[in-house]
């Protein structure tokens, strides 16, 4: 039960970082390579804050988002203001979190590359549970306000936004630290459940994973990704199978879904709209 | 101790501009970022590998071993990972994101199957030291430096003078375009690979004799994808010059400063080349044109 | 009205160069409020380049774009569209994988100030504007007689009513000045009439000046007035449709008269 319970939360953390991405890429239109890197950010100063201040969890937590939000202004105001091509900008973004994990790795704080062991294990499933169903409530708000609604319009047709009056390099720049927010707070979760953190634990590896998860869930859409991120953890585990042979699987898929499915799982639409069919009206071509 | 310095950076950058000229080609002409070309380095590694140990066989034939092996690797992999993307005209991104996932699987591969155990090859060069301007360098420094400019020179030659080579810089301007003039493109883009994959087993050789064998060896955030970037992503001579100079500079900044800011010195150098000079120092413009 | 004093928005000696070619050449002209301006010329002459700076998506290499007496070349495209400039597309260039109703409140919302906060804790305010806002959105297509078409995602759409929801969706940015790049292009004879009353009717309705580039020349002739033809990057004429008709240069440029080239 505890083994079952461990992987139930595990997913669900998993998923609040998931959700963060899917906002920067499959709304936004702007993949990243180095997400797992606000993930370690939060993680860290969570970690920190409970570790040697004593800092009441919820406060930890918070920091440990905005931690994560701040950090990506430092990569997101110059990439994000030169207008990269986008996969320039992920690589960018590589690069960035990259030399993120080797400061990680090198401060005194954080205890190096042998990692910081013994946190509180704060995190439970009540409030991994409450943390992801405001997580998603919070998503989709977002993504109906006049903020969401910009980034989805940058994502059709960047021109087209900017002569529909949308800040292109602001928007984009919110939607970098929003996803970053949540990739935080999952970070701080993590760290908080795991009771062990490392830089290792951090890096394109996992970043790629994270993507992984919204591009097989699908662009464009919140459920696809949050179901495609609990499958990618909860069945291997379940399946008890070795790290190194999941990360072949993800490769693979990765491959795959490009090849013979770009708009993943659930491309641009959700699970709801499944269960209701939409009325629409015939279109009659016009003589 | 400068002159030192300066040797053993132009061999590792040497080593990266090998490696930077497959990034490059494949850029040229398909104008996405192969992630994948670090995983056919290693693969290529551990052909040769194979071929020294298992086999006994001498430095030239591990070589040429390993360039097959490599090469072939290298065709398979744009053959299924990338010919369907590149047939619907996918945006350069799926294609990297493919490449991306090439490069996961086949390095967590021979994670899974041949392991995380670091291989080293036989000593083909001895300790064998030369002496010059009053320092002592290793054979195999100077020996992957010169090799390395004689074989980008070569490509260079090859891309310039030939008929294929010529193709290949037509379908650069426009594939298109060269399709119609009765270029088999499939052909020519095999042919890019092929070269690339060569280069890659000439890298992974080298790589593995200077340092070690083990699978994350080519893995993305090696240098010589940051050497391509700065010297402009699709140009051979950028290669060669981005190589040289990250090695150096790389070299310079652990020796002199510190050895734990050579990685975040460079990869703070990639972010400021893609923000301020994305067509790095040599590169042609790809601007995308609205 | 105070027309006759200041032009609504003119254009003075703009150039663009790229990499050495000159696509628009100390080109000038002006446009009056309330009017339907058109711009004619043959293909590669400039006009879209010229609607490109005007709205910001290209700086010129030199001169000056005037809007209400200010100058807003080089600034960014958002905030040109805020000042009041609006346009459409040659290709057209919708939210593709969105619905009608969500291409049209794109716009809508910019113009809203909104707490950050009360949007995405989804308070009853922001629910409040965010109804008004798909009324209003949903109130503008029907002013384009789409509001059948709403829940549609917007690439479904044949092809005529794409172009009459980019038209929607330009109008939404609540423009004094509307740019429409060839608005009748790849329609028949009949789509392209009734196109024209289209754009008679928006222009009384939003109140709106309207600046065309088109190469339909009997949609051009019936609304436009007046006219401004481009050649090679400059102006070449500008009058009434009959004056433009007549002139000799324009004939020459769209027939090729050898005794004109120079």
């Amino acid at each position: 039960m505890d083994y079952i319970l461990s992987i139930v939360v595990l997913a669900c953390i998993n998923m609040i970082a998931v959700l963060g991405l899917s906002i920067f890429t499959g709304f936004t239109g702007l993949f990243s390579l180095g997400h797992a890197a606000f993930v370690g950010v939060g993680a860290y100063t969570s970690a920190i804050l409970t570790y040697y201040y004593s800092v009441p969890f919820p406060f930890a937590l918070a920091a440990g988002a905005a931690a994560a939000g701040v950090v990506s202004l430092v990569i997101g105001i110059p990439t994000l203001r030169a207008k990269l091509r986008s996969d320039y900008f992920a690589i960018a973004i590589l690069g960035f979190g990259e030399a993120l994990r080797v400061i990680l790795e090198n401060l005194d704080i954080t205890n190096g590359a042998r990692g910081l062991p013994g946190i509180d294990s704060f995190t439970t499933l009540p409030v991994v549970l409450i943390c992801l169903a405001g997580g998603v409530l919070v998503a989709r708000n977002f993504l109906r306000s006049r903020w969401g609604v910009a980034c989805i319009a940058i994502r059709e047709d960047p021109i087209a936004a900017e002569m529909a009056g949308v800040r292109l390099f602001r928007t984009r720049l919110l939607s970098l630290v929003v996803s970053a927010v949540y990739c935080g707070l999952s970070g701080g979760l993590l760290a908080h459940f795991l009771s062990f953190i490392q830089p290792v634990m951090f890096t394109l590896l996992q970043s790629t994973q994270l993507l992984a998860a919204v591009i097989a869930g699908g662009m464009g859409s919140i459920s696809g990704p949050l179901i495609a991120s609990f499958v990618f953890i909860a069945l291997p585990e379940a399946l008890r199978v070795a790290q190194m042979w999941r990360l072949v699987a993800y490769g693979l898929l990765l491959v795959l879904i490009m090849v013979y499915r770009p708009q993943g799982l659930m491309g641009y639409s959700e699970l709801s709209s499944l269960f209701r069919r939409k009325k629409a009206e015939p279109v009659r071509r016009q003589p | 101790m400068f002159l030192q310095t300066l040797i053993t950076g132009l061999s590792i950058g040497g080593i990266y501009a090998l490696m930077a000229v497959g990034y490059s080609l494949v850029f040229s002409v398909l104008n996405f970022s192969n992630f994948a070309h670090g995983a056919v380095i290693m693969l290529g590694a551990y052909v040769g590998l194979a071929l020294a140990t298992k086999l006994n066989f001498g430095f030239g034939l591990v070589l040429a071993g390993s360039v097959a092996g490599a090469g072939i690797i290298a065709v398979l992999n744009e053959k299924l990972a990338y010919s369907s993307l590149r047939r619907r005209k996918a945006p350069s991104l799926y294609l990297m994101i493919s490449a991306m996932g090439c490069a996961v699987f086949l390095e967590n591969l021979v994670y899974a199957t041949i392991g995380s155990r670091f291989y080293a090859f036989p000593e083909f060069f001895g300790r064998q030291v030369v002496t010059m301007f009053g320092s002592s360098l290793s054979l195999l420094d100077v020996g992957a430096f010169l090799f390395a400019l004689t074989a980008i020179l070569g490509l260079h030659l090859f891309i310039s003078r030939t008929r294929t080579g010529i193709a290949i810089r037509a379908g650069v301007c426009d594939m298109t375009m060269c399709s119609l003039m009765g270029v088999d493109l499939n052909r020519l883009i095999s042919i890019v690979f092929l070269l690339a994959g060569a280069f890659a087993g000439v890298a992974g050789v080298f790589l593995g004799i200077k340092y070690l064998v083990y699978p994350t060896m080519g893995w993305v955030t090696n240098k010589a994808y940051i050497a391509a970037v700065i010297g402009g992503l699709g140009s051979l001579p950028g290669a060669l010059a981005g190589g040289l100079i990250l090695g150096v500079v790389e070299t310079f900044v652990s020796t002199y400063v510190s050895s734990v800011l050579r990685d975040v010195f460079s990869f703070s150098l990639l972010i400021a080349f893609l923000v301020w000079r994305p067509n790095g120092l040599l590169g042609i413009d790809s601007e995308d044109k609205v | 009205m105070t027309t006759m004093e200041r032009p609504l928005f003119s254009v003075k000696g703009l150039t663009k160069y790229f990499d050495g070619i000159r696509a628009v050449d100390s080109f000038s002209f002006d446009v009056t409020e309330g009017s339907i301006t058109g711009i004619i010329g043959p293909n590669g002459a400039g006009k879209t380049t010229v609607f490109n700076i005007v709205t910001g998506i290209y700086r010129p290499t030199c001169g000056e774009v005037l809007f209400r007496g200010e100058n807003i070349s080089g600034q960014r495209p958002d905030r040109i569209v805020r000042k009041g400039i609006a346009r459409t597309f040659q290709n057209i260039r919708l939210f593709n994988r969105r619905s009608c109703l969500d291409n049209v409140i794109t716009p809508l919302f910019q113009r809203e100030r909104c707490g950050f906060l009360g949007s995405l804790l989804g308070t009853p305010g922001a629910r409040k504007m965010e109804r008004d806002l798909y009324e209003r959105a949903f109130g503008l297509l029907k002013d384009l007689g789409l509001e059948k078409f709403a829940s549609m995602q917007a690439n479904t759409l044949p092809y005529g009513l794409q172009r009459k929801l980019e038209i929607a969706r330009a109008l939404a940015t609540d423009p004094a000045l509307l740019l429409l790049d060839e608005p009748a292009a790849g329609m028949n004879p009949e789509e392209t009439r009734s196109l024209a009353n289209l754009i008679a009717e928006v222009r009384e309705k939003f109140k709106v000046t309207i600046l065309l580039i088109e190469h339909h020349m009997d949609l051009v002739m019936n609304i436009c007035s007046p006219i401004v033809v481009m050649n090679f990057g400059t102006l070449l004429a500008r009058g009434t449709p009959d004056e433009v008709r007549e002139n000799p240069d324009v004939v020459a440029a769209y027939l090729g008269n050898r005794k004109e080239r120079k």
